[in-house]
């Protein structure tokens, strides 16, 4: 910046950068640029395929493992598998009880989803249009937990008082309570002209009629967004279910896995077959949904 | 004031009915709870239902700063939650804008790599802490044997030299995509006109990156530095996966959990409490809560000004 004079006394630069720019102006404007080999390009790859191998390399070492048999393990266990060892998906999915895993996880993820989308739904839609009063006060307030002391102490002695302890409804409304999906609807609605509301009322639409059948699909994309984020916190809760739900018949995937760990520590193929088990829904879900996700975080955070 | 369409008199409060279930459901279970850590942190309440508690003042505070009897091992655990903080900070957000640029300049791929690299982010930490586990595996871990071309061998993830710093690694491991991609989104955000006059200008790649990149990056700076502080002083389930809190792991966030919950104090053996201890443990909360607090505004504040300026 401070040598833009200088090229002007330079030749050479010159000519270079107006071939260049020359070039740009030709592919038009947004055009990629820069797409010939060059040592800095080479450079790109190499580093970017190194990351990418430290990401790859445990989930597919994770899978080479849980194909192996156990023999196979114990005489060398970093080498390529020799066998696909399938009956380790069915040893550890018998054994780490993973179908009432599975049948747990999906009720809390599913209802604990559902009911946080639509209470998101009917507190951001309120505060979008002006129809309470407060409503910068309560869009602020319901992200504020955010930041505050972590509330587990008092959180678990109500749950004890409630008698919610130890109970799948307990730890349901628990993981309901609290998201920044309000957050993210309110800035989706803003887009929506509030001339729809008046033309659904007047034609006879109720209030609650109105934002579940008229606003809500055209919300739907934010309505994905938090959905797909809560469930993945939901999915993947480890200190909820370890402090709240003790009955083993209760427990949901991500605290199976853990007492699994527990009870096989050694026998390393039934582990990794059962960590395939809790992992696959996960990476299938991503693998549709990435885009959701990743603009949903970036949403989220930036807001 | 405003218009309001759905009818008039008791109609009028139907936005306010929508809104109680969420409102009670927060309330009691989330921002309440919060409140209430305050007082708990004066008392001695313990775990096991229906005991009898006191007022204790503020001997909970003291028993944390005495660093002696129980509270031995609080200057390790505030320590490496300081090294925590900064290191996963500083580490996370330098890789993550590295490869946020490297992925921008589109390479072949770009979408698999930033897909690739979000990924951990949704796997849950207990899927990763089995991963790790199983290649920090002492015994027959592939790390293992790297490390033993070079005629070295170490216990990893069991041992107090070398568990912490591998924490850290995986927890940036685990959350470098979600800087990646916000990074992605800023630099995305540029307008084009910038580099194509930064390039006539011939500015060098580097020259662009360090004067006009990122400058324009600093909204996306503040946000990640943020998220990382915050992220790195209140999460603790990677560090339970992993460790337990042993081999010299633990963090405030954690102990606030193993105390309130699980009854042990981590690093000596000799220290274990039998009883959990949950007014201690909420004022650990506090403290922690005061830790954030200090640390996220005063970031913030430096931040922002910096914004300011540029």
């Amino acid at each position: 910046m401070s040598s833009t004079p200088e090229i002007y006394t330079q030749e050479e630069p010159v000519v270079k950068n107006l071939t260049r720019l020359e070039s740009t102006l030709k592919a038009g404007p947004g055009a990629r640029l820069r797409k010939r080999f060059s040592p800095l390009r080479l450079l790109t790859y190499a580093v970017i395929v190194v990351f990418a191998v430290v990401y790859l390399f445990p989930l597919l070492y994770l899978l080479n493992v849980s194909l192996k048999t156990n023999l196979d393990f114990i005489n060398d266990p970093t080498s390529l598998t020799k066998t696909f060892q399938f009956s380790n998906f069915a040893d550890a999915w018998v054994k780490g009880n993973f179908a009432t895993y599975f049948v747990n996880t999906i009720l809390y993820t599913g209802v604990s989803t559902l009911l946080q989308v639509t209470l998101a739904l009917l507190v951001a839609y309120p505060i979008a249009r002006g129809y309470v009063k407060w409503g910068r006060f309560f869009a602020t307030f319901f992200v504020i937990s955010l930041f505050l002391p972590n509330g587990l102490i008092p959180q678990f002695q109500l749950m004890v008082a409630l008698n919610l302890y130890n109970t799948q409804i307990g730890y349901i409304l628990l993981t309901s309570a609290v998201g920044i999906g309000p957050f993210l609807i309110i800035g989706y609605l803003k887009l929506i002209p509030k001339e729809l509301d008046e033309a659904a009322a007047i034609d006879g639409c109720g209030y609650f009629q109105c934002i579940f059948s008229i606003i809500a699909p055209l919300v739907k994309p934010v309505l994905v967004t938090v959905a797909i984020l809560h469930a993945i916190g939901v999915w993947n809760d480890i200190i909820g279910p370890t402090i709240y739900l003790t009955n083993k018949n209760y427990y949901p995937i991500a605290l199976g896995l853990q007492t699994f760990k527990g009870q096989f520590s050694t026998d390393w193929t039934l582990l990794a077959a059962g960590t395939m088990i809790a992992a696959l829904p996960l990476i299938l879900l991503y693998a549709f949904f990435q885009r959701y996700l990743i603009e949903g975080a970036v949403a989220g955070a930036v807001k | 004031m405003y218009n309001y369409y759905f009818g008039r008199g008791w109609k009028r409060y139907l936005p306010y009915l929508g809104m109680f279930p969420a409102l009670a459901l927060y309330l009691i279970f989330g921002v309440g709870p919060s409140f209430f850590t305050a007082l708990f942190s004066f008392t001695n309440i313990s775990g096991v239902p229906n005991t009898p508690w006191n007022w204790v003042g503020f001997d909970n505070y003291a028993s944390f700063f005495s660093l002696s009897g129980a509270g031995r091992d609080n200057l390790g655990v505030l320590t490496r939650t300081i090294i925590f903080c900064i290191a996963v900070t500083l580490i996370q957000n330098g890789v993550a804008l590295f490869m946020a640029v490297l992925v921008n300049s589109r390479p072949l791929g770009h979408l698999f790599f930033r897909s690739l690299f979000f990924m951990p982010t949704i796997l849950g930490v207990t899927i990763i802490g089995l991963i790790w586990n199983l290649l920090f595996n002492p015994l027959e871990g592939p790390i293992q044997k790297l490390w033993n071309v070079f005629g070295q061998s170490s216990e990893f993830l069991g041992s107090p030299s070398s568990a912490f710093p591998l924490v850290i690694f995986v927890q940036i491991w685990q959350n470098m995509g979600f800087s990646l991609v916000i990074f992605l989104a800023g630099l995305q955000s540029i307008s084009r006109d910038w580099l194509d006059a930064a390039r006539v200008d011939g500015a060098s790649p580097w020259q662009t990156f360090r004067h006009v990149t990122f400058p324009l990056l600093s909204s996306s700076v503040t946000t990640n530095v943020l998220l990382a502080i915050i992220g790195s002083l209140q999460t603790y389930q990677l560090i339970y996966v992993l460790t337990g809190g042993q081999f010299e792991t633990s963090t405030l966030a954690l102990q606030v959990f193993k105390i309130g919950f699980q009854g042990s104090i981590s690093g000596g053996g000799l220290s274990r409490v039998s009883q959990v201890q949950q007014g201690y443990a909420a004022s650990i909360a506090m403290i922690q809560f005061a830790f954030i607090l200090v640390v996220a505004l005063g970031s913030q504040w430096y931040l922002r000004r910096r914004e300011t300026q540029i």
